[in-house]
This record gives C-alpha cells, structure tokens and sequence, in this order.
C-alpha cells in the first residue's frame, strides 16, 4: 500500500468536511462577531435529521438533503431571530456563552425528536473506486473532495463577485457605517446564520457513512473546525478552509509516520506553538484594539 | 455595631457556618430518611462547586472562557489515583501533586494563549482539553484506559476515610476554597481585576500587570480543576475518560453563568441548580423524567435564558428579592436615619 497518496487522498476527503464547518464559523463571526462554538451541534442536529428521513421515511438521499437544508435553514433563522439578534447589549464573552449553551439544547433535542437508536446514511455514490498514482480511491470519496472544494470557491466567488457578496463583506468590515449604506445587514445576519447551519450539515452528511449518527459523531469535526479558524485566521473567508485541509492532512500523516497513539496530541501541540508564532492565523491582520 | 452582629456579618464566619451546616448533612440526612444516592449527588455538587468558584474567577473578572476544567479535573483524578493506589504514596502527596501538576499546566496553557488575545483561551483550552481526553483514553499504564481506573477511600491522619468521612472532606475543601476566593477577591489583586474588567487599557494605564493578573486568575481556576478532580476520585472511587468531557466543561461553564458572576453563594447556587435540580427532581418527573436529553437541554436554555435576561443570574435575583423585602419591613435605624434625613432636608 502506497503511504503518501493514498493518506493524502483521505485527509482531503475529511479535509473538505472541516472546511465546509470551519466556512460556516468564519460566516458568523464575520458578520455577527459571534464565535459559533455550536456549529458542529448544529450540523449534527440537522445531520440526524437527514437520516431520520432517510431510515425512517425511505426517501432517497438527495430528498432527504433536500429536508435537512429546510431544518438546517430554519435552525439558523430561528437561532438568530430568536437569541442573536436580540444581543445587542450583551458583552462578546455573554454571546459566545449563548453558543457554548446552544450546543447542550442541540445535543439534548437531538435524541427526544429523532429517538436514540443510532442510524446509517449510505453513501452519496454507493460503490465503485478508481486507482490514482497506485491509490485507491472511491467515486465517493472523489466527489466529498470535490463537493468541498467546489464549494469553497463557489462561496468565494459569491462573496467577492456578487452584490450579495458585497453586502456581506460589508457588514462584515463595519456593520453600523454598511446600514447607514442602506444594506439590511439583519437580514445578511439572518441569511449567514442559515448558511452556516447548511454548511454543517453537508458536513455532517458527508462524514456521516463513516460512522454511525448519534449524538456525539460531529465532536472531532466541531472541534477540528474551531482550530481551523483559529490557525487560518478570522480575517479572510480562504484562511480557514486552507487550514482545514492542513489540519486534516497533518493528522491523518502524523497518525501514520509518527504514533498512532500520540498524532492528534502532538498535532494539537503544534497548532498551539504555531499560534504563538502567528498569533492571528496563516493570513491573519493583527487586531487593533482602540480604546 | 453590637459584636453580635459583627460576628454574624463576618463572612469569614458565615463560610464556616455555612460549613458545620452541610457537614451536619448526612447525619441528620439519614435520620431523616435520606437516601444515600442523595448524598452523593449533593457532594458532587459541592465537587462542581470548587470548580465553578476558579471559573467564576476567571469568567467574572477576567471575563475569559475556559473550555479546559473537565481536562484539568480529569488530570487532577488520575494523578490523585497514580499516587495513591499505584505508587502507595499516601493522600497527602496525591492530593498535593494533584494541585500541583495541572496548574502548571495551566501557566503554560495561560502564557501561550493570554499574550496572544483573550478570545484564543477558550480555544487553547479546547486544545488542551482534547489531548488530555485522548491521553486518558490511551496511556494506559495511568488511566487504565477506557476500562476505567478503580480506587479506594483515602487514608487520612491513620483513619481509614467512608463516604461520610470523603463528604466531610470536601465541605472543608470547599469551606478553604470560599476563603481563599473571597481574599482574593477582596484583596489587591480582586481590585486590579476589578479595573481590568472594566477596561483594560485604563488598568494598564493605571499600572496594573494585565497579562499577570488574567494568568494568576487563570492558574487559580485551574488549580481549583485540580483539586476538585481528586476529591471527585476520593469520592466515587473510580474515573473513567469519558466523564471528562467537553459537555462537563460546559456544564461548569453554565453553573457560573446561571449563579451568576462574582458570586460565591451564587456559584454554589448555580452549581446547585445545573447539578442538583435535574439529578434530584427532572429523573422523577412524570413522562419527561426518562427523556435523556432533558439535563442538557435544561441547562442549555437556562444559559441562554439568564444571558438574555437575568445577566446577574441568581445572586441577582436573590439581590432584587432581599431588597423587596426590605421595602415591605423597614428596619427601625434605617427608618430612622431616612426620616432624619429627611428632616433635615425640610430644614
């Protein structure tokens, strides 16, 4: 067995499920200044009900996607119609507890609505695989990869080409000079929140036949995809998702080449030591703190 | 001020009473018909309190998240076992290096993540948090892995310790804690986080060691982790690597918030409330009490509810009701000074 394509080719795989989370977190900071620790609840909680439907209803996957970006939009709506928006007052220290407590409702309301047997969700492309550079692969794993990256840089383009993009990057620079500007930054709120909750649940449904879906099977990608936007920097929309892929890749190599037993540790280790070299990420600017 | 009241107002005095009151617990508890799973949920909770006190510290003052206790807690429980089962060196040494070991940690963790920004400690704890869970799962030699790590009571002064005796153990850990808590609090170093806390750059200005103070409050929090994590050994005997997971973190996280900051009867509130309440009464509620993600969403929305609306949490509610009461009987001395005031005012 080949011992570098062949990892290579999986920690892309998970890679792209770490960037589409991490994208989700960097959307909401950007435009609520909200550290969404919940972002991997979220995608579980709507993950969970793409297989609900599917085991239970019998639909077929894309159906079942279909409803999981309804619940996945509603969530969001919900999220910062209800909670966010209404925090205006509190401290940045309050509202990143709003989310760290909005992980603990996800992960309760998970079992009492979809029931606690755990479930399956096959794959996107149930079988077949081709060799690569004496890898193999599986059409389904290739199209994760692409999936990921395709939208990666479709969000890219949106935000950095469109008017909508525009609107975005506004608020996110300043919001009260954007709705001086006429731009509904609520509503860009609003839309980024249900982005995000998207966003976490392709991922959750893109790792999901890896595992089974129970409560806790988004916890390595929730917590992956923080150090993601910590080690790309909250500054750019492209940082985090590079970040994604190295953290992904590192694991998967130090895991092979180092210890088994100690990679994630010691990948974790450096990703502290590098903060303290670059404290504001890969392609981070400095935070000025005016008084 | 007669002595009688200056005693009662004491609050070093108050934390000692406060002390003799939950060691009488399990006596008259069982006198009463108290069942011993009671106990034991309540000294858990008394556990959660120490560690709620240190992260009030650092939330309350510093205003700086940690994600990290169930890590430090953990560390401090297979220490406090290495030391006392597998090495036979005695409570008094596993206690101490289970104290010891987790703060320094804790500086490291501190000094790297504090001089960076403050929003990178809730995230290098994260960090932190998630090694030690995957070190507990694997070292195998200290944890015993996932089959779990079994102890025994300590021996303390040559007597062999019980249930009781570990309960009494922790009330006057937690008695200590208080006071240390409230000297801090109200010493020099509780008046330089009070200027930080307001703004930081006008501490700065003024002299006060921004960066020393947010890492003392943070190495005490997690000394506090420490010490909790081997009582809650002493205490149920065994500690498996699952229980110290980010989900207990929250939970210490919620009973701060819910008791409300810079408060120490309110933690222990708090820790009442998050702890006790769904152990106690949610599990015996008709229907929902066999749901199992009742305690979670509990105190899930609890947060999100105090932050959005009693941002005091209970001590303020507390504060709003003793000052109801006070409007409906005035005391006499008071009474007395508003109508001189007022007196005096006509005059």
């Amino acid at each position: 067995m080949d011992l570098f394509v062949q990892p290579l080719l999986r920690s892309l795989e998970t890679g792209s499920v770490y960037a589409l989370a991490a994208l989700g977190i960097v959307i909401v900071w950007r435009t609520s200044l909200v550290m969404h620790f919940a972002q991997g609840s979220m995608g579980m909680f709507s993950g969970t009900a793409v297989a609900f439907v599917l085991n239970h209803w019998g639909l077929p996957l894309w159906q079942a996607v279909l409803c999981g970006v309804v619940v996945a939009v509603l969530c969001g709506f919900l999220v910062d119609f209800a909670i966010i928006r209404r925090l205006k007052r509190a401290t940045s220290v309050g509202k990143e507890i709003i989310t760290l407590g909005l992980i603990m409702v996800f992960l309760g309301l998970a079992p009492i609505i979809f029931g606690t047997d755990p479930m399956l969700v096959p794959k996107a492309i149930p079988s077949g695989d081709v060799s690569l550079a004496g890898a193999n692969i599986s059409y389904n794993g290739i199209f994760n990869i692409l999936l990921g990256i395709a939208i990666a840089v479709g969000l890219y383009f949106v935000l950095q080409k469109t008017k909508i993009g525009l609107a975005v990057r506004a608020t996110a620079s300043n919001e009260p000079t954007a709705r001086l500007m006429g731009i509904p930054t609520r509503t860009v709120t609003l839309f980024a929140w249900a982005a995000a909750g998207v966003l976490g649940m392709l991922a959750a449904v893109m790792i999901a036949p890896t595992t089974t879906v129970t409560p806790v099977f988004m916890n390595a990608v929730q917590v992956s995809a923080l150090f993601a936007c910590v080690l790309g920097g909250f500054q750019t929309f492209y940082g985090p998702v590079f970040a994604a892929y190295i953290i992904a890749i590192a694991s998967n190599f130090l895991k092979l080449h180092v210890s088994s037993v100690w990679g994630d540790q010691i990948m974790f280790g450096l990703i502290l030591l590098f903060l303290l070299i670059r404290p504001n990420g890969l392609v981070g600017k400095t935070f000025v703190a005016k008084v | 001020m007669s002595i009688f009241t200056r005693i009662i107002k004491n609050p070093h005095l108050q934390f000692l009473a406060f002390g003799v009151l939950l060691c009488l617990l399990p006596t008259v508890g069982k006198s009463m018909g108290m069942k011993s799973s009671t106990l034991q949920t309540l000294g858990f909770m008394l556990i959660f309190s120490i560690v709620a006190l240190g992260l009030n510290l650092l939330l309350g003052y510093s205003g700086l998240i940690s994600l990290g206790s169930a890590g430090f807690m953990g560390l401090g429980a297979y220490l406090a076992s290495y030391v006392q089962d597998d090495l036979n060196l005695g409570f008094w040494v596993a206690i101490l290096l289970a104290v010891v070991l987790p703060t320094l940690i804790g500086l490291v963790v501190g000094v790297i993540s504090l001089r960076i920004h403050s929003i990178y400690l809730a995230i290098a704890t994260l960090c932190i948090s998630e090694i030690l869970l995957k070190t507990f799962e694997q070292l195998d030699w200290f944890t015993h892995g996932t089959a779990g790590k079994q102890s025994k009571y300590p021996i303390i002064f040559g007597v062999q310790t019980d249930r009781t005796l570990v309960f009494i153990l922790i009330v006057v850990c937690l008695v200590i804690v208080m006071m240390l808590t409230y000297n801090m609090v109200h010493g020099q170093m509780g008046r330089a986080l009070h200027a930080m806390r307001s703004s930081e750059v006008a501490a700065r200005a003024m002299g006060v060691n921004v960066l020393k103070y947010k890492l003392f409050a943070f190495s005490i929090a997690t000394l506090y982790a420490g010490l909790a994590g081997s009582l809650y050994l002493f205490f149920l005997k065994s500690s498996y690597p699952t229980t110290w997971n980010m989900f207990m973190s929250l939970n210490i996280i919620a009973m701060v918030v819910v008791g409300g900051l810079r408060s120490i009867y309110g933690t222990i509130a708090g820790a009442f409330v998050i702890w006790a309440v769904p152990e106690l009464v949610l599990k015996k509620l008709p229907v929902i009490g066999d749901v199992s993600g009742l305690p979670y969403i509990f105190s899930g929305v609890l947060i999100i509810v105090v932050i959005m609306f009693f941002p005091q949490g209970i001590k303020g509610l507390a504060d709003i009701a003793v000052r109801g009461v006070r409007r409906l009987f005035p005391r006499k001395d008071q009474a007395n000074v508003a109508n001189k005031e007022n007196q005096e005012v006509m005059a």
